[in-house]
């Protein structure tokens, strides 16, 4: 080692304890982004290597209704000419019942052929093949069926409108669904059965889609562009296996969008952690820094000297930093598992470790910059006046504002692929910042200037203002991550306690779906209740003022979209749970042409106002409309509702379905269910108390996720508290001694940090609470629309919680304060 | 030939927007090689005299001139040559840097210079004061005897021509206070070196060629030896 390099690494060890901060700070501000980075791009490149195997197939055809001839024509001519096999899958939902109509189940049914899958394979418990076994009669189910319905393999089942015998189990199959989704088993059905069971009709809720299996593979893009020219663009979706989006990268997307968010918010936080850390290591490093001006060196070799000492540190914490970054990593996909496709494993990418080191080396240099810079102001006098202020030019610490507000916006750009939310993420993270800093500054200035009484209460304010104390910096951190969490927590309480613990006792929990016309009275009659049914008519909004709705733009939005398939109703009236937001009658009796109502909802999806002209496609059907009125929903409730509602002569000849929603004691949904498909096999029945338990269990997993990882951000806040007390440890045991000196005892000392810290713990608490209250109900108010409940014990507990963290903390950083015996501390004084 | 002059000084302080005067116009020559000791009792303003005439602070008023140099107004970085080169300082809390080994704080003035012989100079220097043995012992490995007559190498390692000594045996018992200011004294006759100390101790001031009294920030008193 060389003699500089042996002087650097004394310098560390010598503040060992500032150093192990810093490097902290800056492992936590790159663990969580090269953890979520990493993880995204691993799934992404796993899924894009089994993407054949995750969608069983080289192009898939999709839509909600039957393929038009045209396409059918095109397969077929060239599955004749031996380019491609194709292989047709029909699923749904549909409620299952035993054969002495015991117990019922709603399933998904996937009605395949024998070529499927062309792809990956159908795992069966018996170890046979899929084909081998699903011939005319026979189906094949998940466990979870035949447990739920006490059944066994053999035994026979009702689907639909026939009866099916049970040949086998499925474990495995290459394109479903992640288990998050998955709301009831699966029932392999065999395609020759598929008109027996007598479930498709028009209207009905079935995915058509067309697996295509290409012969040379130069001429998948070919085909599928050659395919896509006799699609119908508004309703039939034409994909490769690499542009497809299963519906697990549609959910991982989703979901590592979040992760990234809490990524970028504690790098933020960590990034606060490296700077005031840093500014806590030179001020103990300033009576080195003046002997070295003293005795003729220059400012810039001053900043060279802790650059390097910075780099040193910063290149440790950067490696830690991307190997607990991987660590957590390997955690996610653990705690992920049950929602990632079976064939997903945890693969580290070396461009992920190299991102993560190129950001760590950017963060690193972007909150050192200020600091190292700083040290051009101190002057060599300091030899002689260690406190003495420090006249710093301001400008500096503006553009070093300016370049880390640039830099997230970038980053947050980047790692997001959208400008618009990087922007509203600096100007959320950023303003939440500004409150914290503003209130810190308010309510240090109100404290300054209070008159306290109690002794150890009034050293504990003054020793707020020590120099070097860092109060500032640790509030504002713990401000706001605390802020983050108790509002993610809020949010969270709020929709439980809405639909999931106190689901409305009027509300209805059971939803019935694909009712045909014809079975409105014999329905009626069996659930022997009065029944509002209401015409379901499925149709795609093709647009809006003549103006083609950007299928691609709103499939792209994170909410509901104008680009799916919407259920249409027609009525003449207003329901008891609406009202009109806009228009003054739902429809106009001066107009002559079809109108239809809108919900307010969609104005979120596509700006538009009474007036305007919808243009819908019902099953191949063209219908334009004037929008008469916008129509608002009353309350949090859980009834059904309608994005489009239309004049009963407008849609009253239009191919249909029915559906209603029913209030049924719990302990009598399974009875009814049963009756009800036994008379109706199409009718599917879908239980909303349960189904929202399992939404709540899963929301509920994926936010302790969040949750967790949003956590660590609060580590800095601890990082930042700890690194202000060893930095002012000589000022504090000072204080310390001459207390026990003048006679206090050490229950007084104790008394005095404690009140410290907890006076830091309180303000930022309460004013976290109070931003996440503010945050938490306008979420609830304007996105969930939901009455907004305080939790005022658990806020409580929140604030705490908090509290004793922080003090707890604090007092073990200032255990060797406490312990240290007056007269050990004065003779080291003298000992000089 | 005057090595150092100061012209008028005066040095203000606020503190909680009340203006505190610690230098009250001082004026002040020290010729090559002489030998001057500031005195005064505590608060009096010598250690501030001290900051200023050595550049480590700028005068609120006044001019200080260095070998023809006028430094009151000159700027941190440009002042850093002139403590490197022309001054040495050797001071009460001796400010070693914790982190360098004996050896290593002798050497540093001299390879902020590069000068390639920073370490034959350093140990030699080291022998002069009898601490070879100690070359590589960190700070606080030594006693304050020994901590300060390292400092008085360093102080020493690029010859200079003005020599600050800021209470150089303030901390020391009396015994280890006479070895330094007897190897002070050998060190500003070997090298020719002008001397301005700072000290409370009246044998001290008995070896000087001139003696100044501060009070109250004012320049009471000059005597001659």
């Amino acid at each position: 080692m060389s003699s500089r390099l042996r002087v650097i690494y004394r310098q560390l060890v010598g503040s060992s304890r500032q150093a192990l901060v810093f490097v902290l700070c800056v492992s936590l501000s790159l663990t969580t982004l090269t953890a979520f980075s990493g993880f995204a791009r691993s799934v992404r490149q796993s899924l894009l290597a089994d993407a054949r195997t995750l969608h069983a197939a080289d192009i898939i055809l999709g839509s909600g209704s039957p393929f038009n001839p045209h396409l059918q024509g095109a397969v077929a001519r060239e599955a004749a000419a031996g380019r491609i096999e194709s292989t047709r899958i029909h699923t749904f939902f549909s409620v299952v019942r035993t054969v002495d109509a015991d117990a019922s189940l709603l399933a998904r049914l996937k009605v395949v052929e024998p070529a499927y899958p062309f792809y990956g394979e159908v795992v069966l418990l018996s170890g046979r093949t899929l084909a081998g076994v699903l011939t005319q009669g026979s189906i094949v189910v998940e466990q979870l069926l035949l447990d739920r319905l006490g059944l066994a393999v053999g035994d026979l089942l009702q689907v639909g409108f026939t009866t099916l015998r049970i040949v086998d189990v499925v474990t495995a199959e290459p394109d479903r669904p992640v288990n998050m989704f998955a709301f009831g088993p699966r029932v392999f059905v065999s395609h020759q059965d598929l008109d027996a069971l007598g479930l498709i009709e028009k209207g009905s809720r079935i995915r058509y889609r067309l697996l295509i299996k290409v012969t040379d593979p130069q001429e998948l893009a070919p085909l599928a562009a050659h395919f896509k020219t006799f699609a119908d663009p508004e309703r039939e979706r034409v994909d490769t296996y690499r542009t497809a989006r299963s519906g697990v990268r549609r959910f991982l997307d989703n979901f590592i969008f979040f992760l990234k968010l809490v990524g970028i918010f504690i790098l933020v936080l960590a990034g606060m952690g490296i700077q005031s850390t840093l500014g806590a290591l030179l001020r103990e490093k300033r009576q080195t820094i003046a002997v070295m001006k003293t005795l003729g060196a220059t400012s810039r070799y001053v900043q060279r000297y802790f650059m390097k000492l910075t780099a040193l540190m910063g290149g440790i914490g950067i490696l830690l930093g991307v190997a607990v970054g991987l660590g957590l990593q390997w955690l996610l996909y653990r705690l992920l598992a049950d929602f990632l496709p079976p064939s997903l494993h945890f693969q580290w990418a070396p461009s992920g470790v190299l991102e993560g080191i190129a950001v760590g080396v950017v963060v690193l240099i972007l909150f050192t910059l200020l600091p190292l810079h700083q040290l051009r102001y101190l002057r060599p006098v300091m030899i002689f006046r260690r406190d003495q202020p420090v006249h710093q030019k301001r400008w500096p610490a503006w553009l070093s504002a300016a370049a880390l507000l640039l830099f997230f916006f970038g980053l947050t750009a980047w790692h997001m692929a959208d400008a618009e939310v990087g922007l509203y993420l600096v100007a959320g993270v950023g303003g939440v910042i500004l409150i914290s800093a503003s209130f810190s500054q308010l309510s240090l200035w109100v404290l300054k200037r209070l008159t306290v009484r109690r002794l150890a209460v009034r050293q504990a304010v003054r020793g707020l203002f020590r120099p070097g104390n860092a109060t500032r910096p640790v509030m504002i951190t713990l401000t706001t991550s605390l802020a983050v969490i108790f509002a993610i927590f809020l949010i969270e309480a709020n929709l439980d306690a809405t639909f999931v613990r106190s689901f409305p006792a009027d509300a209805p929990n059971l939803f019935f779906v694909d009712i045909q016309p014809d079975q409105r009275d014999g329905f009626a009659r069996l659930v022997d209740q009065a029944v509002t049914f209401y015409p379901v008519i499925r149709a795609r909004v093709t647009a809006v003022n003549d103006e083609a709705i950007d299928r691609e733009r709103q499939q792209r939005t994170r909410g509901d979209s104008l680009a799916r398939t919407m259920n249409l109703t027609y009525r003449e009236t207003l329901l008891d749970t609406e009202r009109l937001i806009s228009g003054e009658r739902l429809y106009r009796s001066d107009w002559q042409e079809p109108q239809v109502s809108v919900l307010d909802e969609v104005l979120e999806m596509h700006p538009m106002k009474v007036g305007d002209r919808l243009r819908f496609r019902i099953q191949g059907v063209p219908l334009t409309a004037r929008i008469s009125s916008i129509r608002t929903r009353v309350g949090e409730n859980l009834s059904p509702f309608f994005y489009f509602v239309f004049p009963t002569d407008v849609l009253g000849n239009a191919p249909q379905t029915v559906f209603t929603a029913l209030r049924v004691p719990p302990d009598a949904v399974a009875d009814l269910q049963t009756r009800l498909v036994t008379a109706y096999p199409n009718v599917s029945v879908i239980d909303l108390s349960t189904t929202l338990r399992v939404l709540a269990r899963l929301m509920q997993r994926l936010s302790n996720i969040l949750r967790s990882f949003t956590a660590l951000s609060i580590v800095a806040g601890v990082l930042i508290l700890t690194s202000a007390i060893w930095a002012t440890r000589a000022q504090r045991m000072t204080e310390a001694v001459y207390y026990k000196v003048l006679g206090a005892r050490r229950r007084f000392v104790l008394q005095v940090f404690t009140m410290e810290n907890l006076l830091i713990a309180a303000m930022s608490g309460i004013l976290a609470l109070l931003m996440a209250h503010l945050c938490a109900g306008v979420v609830c108010h304007l996105v969930f629309d939901i009455r907004y409940q305080a939790f005022a014990l658990a806020s409580g507990g929140l604030v705490l919680g908090n509290a004793l963290l922080v003090v707890t903390t604090g007092l073990l950083a200032s255990w060797a304060i406490l312990k240290k015996k007056p007269v050990t501390y004065l003779r080291e004084q003298t000992d000089g | 030939m005057t090595l150092l002059r100061a012209q008028d000084l005066t040095k203000t302080y606020t503190v909680d927007h009340q203006i505190i005067k610690v230098l009250d116009g001082v004026s002040l020559t020290v010729a090559t090689g002489e030998f001057v000791v500031i005195t005064g009792s505590s608060g009096s303003g010598k250690t501030t005299l001290l900051t200023l005439l050595s550049g480590l602070d700028h005068p609120t008023a006044g001019e200080i001139w260095i070998d023809g140099r006028e430094i009151s107004s000159a700027s941190e970085d440009a002042l850093a040559p002139l403590r490197n080169r022309t001054i040495g300082f050797v001071f009460q809390s001796f400010h070693l840097v914790p982190a360098m080994t004996a050896l290593e704080n002798i050497m540093f003035p001299a390879e902020l210079l590069k000068r390639r012989d920073a370490e034959e100079r350093a140990r030699a220097l080291l022998a002069t004061v009898g601490l070879s043995a100690r070359a590589d012992n960190l700070p606080s490995q030594l006693s304050g005897g020994e901590k300060q007559r390292v400092a008085l190498c360093r102080a020493m390692i690029n010859q200079p021509k003005l020599l600050f000594a800021d209470e150089p045996t303030g901390n020391l018992d009396s015994k280890n206070g006479q070895l330094v200011l007897d190897q002070l004294l050998a060190m500003k006759a070997a090298h020719a070196v002008t001397l301005v100390l700072v000290t409370h101790n009246p044998e001290i001031a008995a070896a000087a060629d001139r003696v100044v009294t501060l009070s109250d920030g004012r320049l009471r008193h000059q005597a001659a030896d």
